[in-house]
C-alpha cells in the first residue's frame, strides 16, 4: 500500500495539517479534483515546479471541498447519521474519518488498499489526542496548523504510515 | 432505559481497561488547593472566583472531550436525553469514577439536573466561616466549565450551573444543566 498525502481539518473547515509522501514533481498527476482541461506536460520545465507549489496550497481547499460536499450529500440520501468511508478513482483512493467534534481526517492511498478507516481513528486516538490536544503547551485551536506539527506527532505519524 | 444501560456498560469497561488512576486525595488536595489560591488572589471575590473557575473548566473540557472520544469510542448522540446518560455514567464516570443520577427533566427534554452523591472534589472542604461564602462560592464550579467546554466541541451549547451544594448546607450537590441550541457545522470561507 502506498500513501500520497494525509490532511487534517479542524471545526472550523480550516487545514491545520497537511502532509504528502511523494516527491512534488510526481503529485500533481495523483491529486484530486483536477480540471480535466488541465495539460498533463507542462510547457517548459519551470511550469511544473510553479504548479507544483501552487497546487499544494490549493490541493487540500479542493480536498475539503470534496468531503464537505460530499458528506452533505451521503447525509440527505442516507440519514443524519450516515458518512461516507472512501471513494476511488482510477488514480488514487480517498479514505475519510470524522470525529463527533468534527475534525475530519483525510487520507489519499493507492486504489489497491483497503479500508483505512480504523488506520485513520488509530491515528486520531494514538497520535492527534496523544501528542497534540494532550501537549499543554499546544493551543487548543490550531490556527495556521499552530501546534499540530509538532516533532511527537510528526514522527508518530510518521512511524504509523511507513508500517 | 437502555440507552442508559449501554452507557453504564461502556462507562464501567472503560473505567476499567483503558484509564490510569491517580490517588483521589491527590486530586481533592490539589483542587482544594487552586480554589483557595483562586480566593486570595481575588480578595475573596466569590463571583469572581466562580467565572474564574468556570473559564478554568471550559478550557479543560474542551481538550477532556477528545480524550474521552479516544477512550470511549462513541459516536454523536441521537438526542439529548442520551446525552445526559453519556456525560453521567461514561463521562463522570471514567474521569472521576462517580455517576451523578440524571433527574427534573423539564417537559421539552432540554435541561435537567445531575445529583451528585459524592463528590471528590468537596471531601475533606468546609467552606470559609465569613458568612459569604456559604451563599456565594459554589466550590465545585470547575465542573460546569468542563461541561460547557466539552459539549460545545461537540457542536451543544449549553448552560451548566450549581443550584445547591451540600457544603453549603443543602441536602444534595444540584447541577442544573440547559440546551441553548445545537450548533451548526462551519462552512468553509469563501474563495475570492
Amino acid at each position: 500500500m502506498v500513501v500520497y498525502s494525509f490532511y487534517i481539518f479542524d471545526r472550523h473547515a480550516a487545514c491545520i495539517y497537511k502532509k504528502t509522501w511523494l516527491p512534488s514533481s510526481f503529485s500533481s498527476s495523483v491529486t484530486p479534483a483536477r480540471p480535466s482541461s488541465q495539460p498533463s506536460q507542462p510547457y517548459v520545465n519551470g511550469g511544473l515546479q510553479a504548479r507544483a507549489a501552487l497546487s499544494a496550497d490549493n490541493d487540500a481547499k479542493l480536498v475539503f471541498g470534496t468531503v464537505f460536499s460530499l458528506r452533505t450529500m451521503v447525509r440527505k440520501l442516507g440519514g443524519e447519521d450516515d458518512s461516507f468511508l472512501s471513494y476511488r478513482t482510477s488514480q488514487y483512493k480517498l479514505h475519510y474519518y470524522e470525529t463527533p467534534t468534527n475534525i475530519k481526517f483525510v487520507m489519499l492511498t493507492d486504489t489497491k488498499s483497503g479500508s483505512m478507516r480504523i488506520a485513520l481513528q488509530q491515528i486520531y486516538v494514538n497520535c492527534y489526542v496523544e501528542y497534540v490536544v494532550k501537549n499543554p503547551l499546544s493551543p487548543v485551536e490550531h490556527p495556521g496548523g499552530l501546534g499540530v506539527n509538532n516533532e511527537l506527532f510528526e514522527a508518530s505519524l510518521e512511524q504509523f504510515v511507513v508500517c | 432505559m437502555a440507552s442508559g444501560q449501554k452507557a453504564a456498560r461502556v462507562g464501567e469497561e472503560v473505567w476499567k481497561t483503558r484509564v490510569e488512576k491517580v490517588n483521589a486525595e491527590l486530586v481533592t488536595l490539589t483542587y482544594g488547593t487552586i480554589v483557595a489560591q483562586l480566593c486570595t488572589d481575588y480578595d475573596y471575590d466569590y463571583a469572581q472566583v466562580n467565572q474564574q473557575l468556570d473559564k478554568m473548566g471550559y478550557n479543560i473540557g474542551m481538550r477532556l472531550i477528545e480524550d474521552f472520544l479516544a477512550k470511549s469510542n462513541i459516536g454523536r448522540c441521537g438526542n439529548f436525553r442520551d446525552t445526559a446518560e453519556m456525560i453521567s455514567k461514561v463521562g463522570f464516570k471514567i474521569f472521576l469514577n462517580v455517576t451523578p443520577t440524571v433527574t427534573n427533566w423539564t417537559a421539552d427534554n432540554k435541561q435537567f439536573s445531575l445529583l451528585f452523591d459524592e463528590n471528590p472534589l468537596a471531601d475533606f472542604v468546609e467552606l470559609p466561616d465569613d458568612g459569604r461564602a456559604q451563599d456565594e462560592l459554589w466550590f465545585s464550579n470547575i465542573l460546569c466549565g468542563v461541561l460547557r467546554g466539552a459539549l460545545e466541541m461537540v457542536q451543544m451549547s449549553i448552560e451548566a450551573r450549581f443550584v445547591s451544594d451540600v457544603l453549603r448546607g443543602n441536602d444534595v450537590t444540584e447541577m442544573r444543566v440547559t440546551l441553548l441550541r445545537y450548533i451548526e457545522d462551519e462552512m468553509p470561507p469563501d474563495d475570492d
